[in-house]
């Protein structure tokens, strides 16, 4: 999982904030409950302190130990209804319930109040084995006595009533958690699906399909205006690229015209009789150089073509290894010439589909390269193969190599590595990036490695056409069975 | 022979027909395409040269009014547009060949004497320039009755040069011919193999055949050079 993504952060903050939520609303109901429960059995210990104290009043003081038994236990049954009840007078003790039936305390055990005794306390008992005990203390007069009165209830229910509050906040806390993740996550990739949509389309957008729109997602929100806004963005640049491309077949057409003239009054001139040595030959020269700008106004349109997505006007089968094998038949003279060995490791049968002639270009011309590049005595390899479903071809050589500065603008137009050399070896700048056209055309890859000193290696890669073989195979048979 | 060249740029005309009256044609120059069609339905010509781009009417529908009216005409288009669909809708609305800006001159005129039906259309058998021999059907090649080996592609290149003697052919008609477009941005292949002819055809004999034209390409001659 990305830990990074809009999805995974939106759910582990939304998560986070609906827990601590949670955390903080439990933490303050249990509280105000703790404190509710504790203050109303306060209340109903005091009210019962004041009876007694009452009863106490009502008689002047002078009551006796039994009376006083009687009429409490009659009253309150205080073993029965769990409470403690204690009263003194002078130190000394006039009365003292008896052990509560649940025995969550010993009335026995119960400390006595500190001396002197403050008018009304509240105090909380507590013994190993006991419950804890909440107890009420209260002084009063009555006729010339002064009596001290206290109430006390074991606390257990108000523990039962909190923790039977505590379960289910326990048990709640993880289930929001769980709900909150995967509600989270539902939510937001319900919200993110026309995101992903939107990006593999985008990905898929290149200068070749600028016609292609992204989906628009009929939402109204923000991501319908998001690919709304993408989408005007690719018609800006679909007008652009048109508009270069409109401009480069422009230009290379309006400059053959000029070619033409430059050429053919040169071509006249040239064949006059009696014209001097000296001036002919530099007629030559300059009909050499019309031959260099035709060949890079042909380079430019045949870029301006391919770039606007005109390679696949002819589709064929055909045999990449035999394409290469009689190009590299073709070009081993030229090889030969400068004495460099042209050696081939082509296996047969690799089918690609496409523009034979502008695939042929594409080997002519990295032939080529490699052996202008590549000194006498060193080697130039051409090698066809299946790799991963693939097509491969590599032309390899031993040559100078190409630094590793120059690599990633060896496909652009007009670069050349070595300015002064390439110039003399009469190239134009533009045979490679021809090639990357070509490819790119054809789906394919055109890569490249090099070491300076030890030689280059260009791979050319293209889909294999070997899905649609069989049925090719099957028409030829159907129409032989004919 | 009688020919009509359509085209709109004057100096293009221009050299165009001041070519083709070397060669003894008779040229008329339409500068537009609606001038072009009423001299094209005016008169009788042996072969149409149109260009694409024309003021008034266009080439092609100039070509295709050529073709309503009159069906055998030779008609060749030049053009500074080479889209391979385009060319297909030409050749079939008509067109006989498509010739590209800038062009040699030599090539147009190969291309209108081999529409023309004139020249190597009546193909000998055996070509000669000087003592050079060249049979097309035992294709064997002898030199004042020496026997040459050729490759096949020498072969092909000597072949292309002695058809039309005297002739000047430019690297990219030799490709053309010879190799295939591919072949195009590459003219120093044509250079290779003509060495090696020269290697084969030339050095061992006093008279060189094979010339050099800089600039424009190579021909074949008994004719000292200048």
């Amino acid at each position: 999982m990305n830990t990074r993504s809009i999805g995974f952060r939106v759910v582990s903050w939304y998560a986070g904030w609906l827990c601590a939520v949670f955390v903080i609303f439990g933490a303050f109901i249990y509280w105000q409950l703790a404190h509710y429960l504790e203050t109303s059995l306060g209340a109903s210990l005091s009210r019962r302190a004041n009876q007694i104290a009452e009863l106490l009043t009502s008689a002047g003081g002078n009551v006796d130990a039994k009376t006083l038994a009687t009429e409490i236990n009659e009253r309150y049954a205080p073993e029965r209804s769990g409470r403690f009840i204690r009263v003194a007078s002078g130190g000394a003790l006039l009365y003292v319930s008896g052990k509560p039936l649940d025995a969550s305390f010993d009335p026995a055990g119960v400390r006595l109040p500190p001396v002197p005794t403050p008018h009304e306390m509240l105090r909380n008992e507590m013994e190993p084995d006991w419950k804890p005990l909440l107890v009420e203390t209260l002084v009063c007069q009555a006729g010339d006595r002064s009596f001290v009165i206290e109430v006390g209830a074991s606390r257990a229910p108000i523990q039962t009533v909190l923790q039977q509050m505590m379960l289910p906040l326990a048990l709640g806390l993880p289930a929001i958690l769980v709900i909150a993740i995967l509600g989270g996550y539902a939510l937001v990739r319900r919200a993110l699906t026309p995101v992903g949509v939107i990006t593999r389309t985008a990905e898929r957008i290149s200068s070749h399909n600028l016609g292609e729109r992204l989906p628009v997602p009929p939402t109204d929100d923000e991501l319908q205006r998001l690919s709304e806004a993408l989408n005007r963005m690719i018609t800006r640049l679909n007008e652009s690229f048109d508009y270069t491309r409109r401009f480069l077949a422009d230009a290379s057409h309006e400059l053959r015209t000029p070619l033409t003239v430059i050429r053919g009054e040169l071509e006249n001139a040239v064949g006059a009789p009696g014209l001097p040595a000296a001036t002919r030959d530099s007629i030559g020269s300059v009909l050499e150089e019309v031959d260099r700008l035709a060949r890079i106004v042909e380079g430019l349109f045949a870029l301006s073509r391919l770039d606007a997505g005109e390679a696949q006007t002819e589709r064929v089968r055909f045999d990449l290894g035999e394409l290469a094998m009689t190009t590299t038949e073709q070009m081993c003279l030229l090889a030969e010439d400068k004495g460099v060995s042209l050696s081939r490791a082509i296996s047969r049968g690799v089918t690609v589909e496409g523009d034979r002639a502008r695939l042929k270009q594409v080997v002519v011309n990295l032939l080529d390269n490699a052996i202008k590049y590549t000194p006498a005595g060193g080697t130039v390899t051409v090698a066809v193969c299946v790799t991963d479903g693939r097509a491969w071809m590599g032309v390899t050589d031993n040559g100078m190599g190409i630094p590793a500065d120059a690599l990633p603008h060896l496909f652009e137009r007009f670069y050349r590595v070595d300015k002064a050399r390439s110039r003399e070896m009469g190239g134009a700048g533009l045979g490679l990036s021809i090639v990357k056209a070509i490819c790119d055309a054809h789906d394919g890859k055109v890569r490249v490695e090099s070491e300076p000193d030890r030689g280059s290696c260009f791979s050319v890669e293209l889909p294999l056409a070997a899905a649609r073989a069989e049925t090719a195979e099957e028409t030829t048979k159907a129409s032989e069975g004919n | 022979m009688r020919c009509l060249l359509i085209e709109d740029e004057n100096k293009v005309a221009d050299f165009v027909a001041r070519g083709l009256r070397a060669e003894r044609f008779a040229v008329d120059v339409a500068r537009d395409g609606e001038s072009g069609w009423d001299m094209a339905s005016a008169n009788d010509y042996d072969l149409v040269i149109l260009d694409l781009m024309l003021p008034k009417l266009s080439g092609t529908e100039v070509l295709s009014r050529i073709r309503r009216k009159n069906t055998s005409v030779p008609i060749l288009i030049l053009t500074a547009r080479d889209a391979t669909a385009e060319k297909v809708r030409h050749f079939e609305a008509g067109a006989d060949d498509y010739l590209t800006k800038p062009f040699a001159f030599a090539e147009l005129l190969v291309r209108i004497k081999s529409l023309l039906r004139r020249g190597p259309v009546a193909r000998e058998n055996v070509l000669r320039v000087d003592g050079l021999e060249l049979d097309r059907l035992t294709q064997q090649v002898k030199r004042d009755g020496r026997r040459i080996e050729l490759t096949s592609k020498e072969y092909s290149l000597l072949e292309y040069l002695m058809s039309h003697p005297a002739r000047v052919f430019s690297r990219t008609m030799i490709i053309e011919h010879v190799w295939d477009q591919s072949f195009e941005g590459l003219t120093n292949i044509v250079d290779v193999y003509i060495r090696h002819l020269r290697a084969k055809v030339d050095d061992p004999f006093p008279q060189k055949l094979i010339r050099t034209v800089r600039g424009v390409g190579y021909c074949i001659t008994e004719e000292p050079g200048t």
